[in-house]
């Protein structure tokens, strides 16, 4: 009896212990960005949030620079998510449901591709983008967003295809639907769970990308947030609590959604890299 | 929604329809892949051929047009290097740290999770938050929970008597990369965690009973039974966090920059800062591809272990 009772006990402890590692850092932003001045810098450190501070969170909405920040990072997660879904679709059924030349080329590549560091190709795609004049704008880069996320988007819609019976489509076919018609109609409704997956690692995968952003925008109004966000890093003029109270609300959309769809996002980024 | 329902309504309903060819023509599948085959061709093929160009070339970020060709000068020239030595002992053990630690903490956590016990649920969700969260919003929290000054992490330190010397932690040669690696590690064992978790419930509860019945202690039934079930998970994992942690940027380059002193600079580092403040793109693309051919031999490497492990099996 007693063993059990201290083995109980240490693995709740245990529990608890790991919540709070995996929790506290963001706890942290929200305590720093509700402080008052005189908390922040006083000698022992205030370890609870001042609700009285809220204010912070409207100030720094109201200067209107982070709301611009925050706008900019949704037009361009927002068109990330449209144009790799748009293609990955497609491309995902033509690997699940056709044999053809080249087939395993092609799967080759998208692993690959997910080998490759931003960081690498930000040089060649700079001089790219100065030829189709694509700096500085958001479109350039809702395009180079979607063409690094797309290969995970394809592989995870092509292993969500491969989970539909084949059957479904043959009474299809057999009334003379075309290939394109069978795909819209029949597989993208059965795969809508795991479409909502991808779109959510797409969406997030352009709200949180930097190289490419801070590397090809120049005219701060169109800034999204995450560079405005690294921007205060090592910045004085700033006060934290503002600087905190932006990254929170960067930082929460992303949070709630993983934590909604987490389970079809796990599943489909392991199956993506497992099943190529 | 708005994708797909464009795409439902240019489906013409009652268009040309073809009986006796019910999979299409061959050239079907080409055409469902046309659009993203361009688009990855353009972003990803095109600029990877131009790199691999580049790094036979002395090229200037100044003056990109002029190229000259220097064949294997760069990459004799950075292996030459002592600094770049050490870049390579700098990601060899953030690269190792990454792994062991993701998936080591990942799998005591998922282990710990797998339990019955009340509020697991919530317990589940709560730990997933640090993958969550951007790579951006981890580097800023992070940087300020380290400040020398404010900080809350030398706050504690200095409370239960452990001072930094100096307080700076991000600024000490010593500690910097073991911070980035815990500020790594933190953000990637939610991920570990939660694919080993759906990893365990394939573990048939029977055998785990069993071997306890015929007195096998919690340990060797780890071994004999949890271990075997999901170590092909282990080894995806293990690779994952490989290829991850060999491409990462924004987490370092926002927190130390490389620094100090090159303490915490790997490939990715290295070959950003000499691209953009040594505007050298020509060895910028040869570190680049050294780290490229890295990734390339882990995932051969891992095939091959794999296979072998296949055929041991049988």
């Amino acid at each position: 009896m007693r063993p059990l009772r201290i083995g109980l006990t240490m693995r709740i402890l245990a529990v608890l212990v790991v919540l709070g590692v995996a929790v506290f850092p963001l706890y942290w932003m929200i305590v720093t960005a509700l402080s008052s001045n005189s908390d922040l810098f006083a000698e022992e450190a205030r370890l609870v949030p001042d609700f009285a501070q809220f204010g912070v969170f409207i100030d720094a909405l109201a200067e209107g620079k982070a709301l611009g920040w925050l706008r900019n990072s949704l037009v361009i997660a927002v068109g990330t998510t449209a144009l790799s879904i748009g293609l990955g679709i497609p491309l995902g059924y033509a690997l699940s449901r056709f044999s053809f030349w080249g087939k395993a080329f092609v799967t080759v590549v998208l692993l690959f591709t997910q080998m490759l560091p931003e960081a690498l190709m930000v040089v060649p795609l700079f001089s790219l983008f100065r030829r189709f004049d694509l700096l500085d704008s958001l479109t350039g880069l809702i395009l180079v967003n979607s063409a690094f996320v797309l290969p995970i988007v394809a592989l995870i819609l092509k292993g969500a295809i491969d989970g539909i019976p084949r059957e479904l489509e043959e009474s299809a076919r057999v009334d003379g639907a075309r290939p394109l018609t069978v795909l819209t109609r029949i597989n993208v409704p059965l795969i809508a769970p795991s479409i909502a997956a991808t779109a959510v690692i797409a969406f997030f995968h352009a709200w949180n990308e930097y190289v490419f952003a801070v590397t090809f925008i120049f005219t701060p109004a169109i800034q999204p947030a995450s560079v405005g966000i690294a921007n205060f890093i090592g910045e004085l003029g700033t006060p934290i609590q503002t600087v905190m109270a932006v990254a929170f609300m960067f930082t929460l959309p992303a949070v709630v959604f993983y934590l909604f769809a987490q389970r079809h996002v796990v599943a489909g980024m392991t199956a993506g890299a497992v099943k190529g | 929604m708005t994708v797909l329902e464009r795409q439902r309504n240019t489906v013409p309903r009652s268009g040309t329809r073809r009986r006796g060819s019910p999979r299409g023509s061959k050239w079907t599948p080409y055409l469902f892949m046309a659009p993203a085959a361009v688009f990855i061709l353009v972003f990803q093929g095109v600029p990877l051929v131009q790199e691999i160009f580049l790094s036979f070339t002395r090229t200037s970020l100044l003056n990109p047009t002029r190229s000259t060709w220097v064949g294997l000068d760069n990459y004799t020239r950075i292996f030459g290097d002592e600094d770049f030595h050490r870049t390579l002992l700098t990601t060899f053990i953030y690269v190792i740290a990454c792994v062991v630690g993701s998936v080591g903490a990942g799998l005591a956590v998922a282990l710990l999770l797998n339990r019955g016990f009340r509020g697991r649920g919530w317990a589940r969700a709560l730990v997933t938050i640090p993958w969550a969260a951007p790579g951006i919003a981890v580097a800023l929290i992070a940087t300020w929970m380290l400040n020398p000054d404010y900080g809350i992490v030398n706050r504690f330190l200095e409370t239960i008597g452990l001072g930094v010397p100096g307080g700076a932690i991000l600024d000490s040669p010593r500690y910097a990369l073991p911070a980035i690696l815990a500020t790594t590690i933190w953000q990637l064992f939610p991920f570990t965690s939660v694919v080993l978790l759906s990893a365990l419930q394939a573990v048939p509860p029977h055998l785990t009973e069993a071997a306890m019945m015929d007195g096998a202690g919690r340990w060797w039934t780890f071994r004999a039974v949890t271990w075997q079930v999901i170590k092909p998970t282990i080894g995806l994992l293990a690779l994952l966090m490989t290829i991850w942690s060999l491409r990462r940027f924004e987490l370092i380059w926002l927190m130390t920059k490389g620094g100090p002193v090159g303490a915490t600079e790997t490939l990715v580092i290295d070959l950003y800062s000499q691209a953009f403040d040594s505007k050298q793109l020509g060895s910028a693309a040869a570190i680049g591809m050294v780290g490229v051919v890295v990734s390339l031999i882990v995932i051969a490497g891992s095939r091959f272990v794999a296979r072998a492990a296949e055929r041991e099996a049988r």
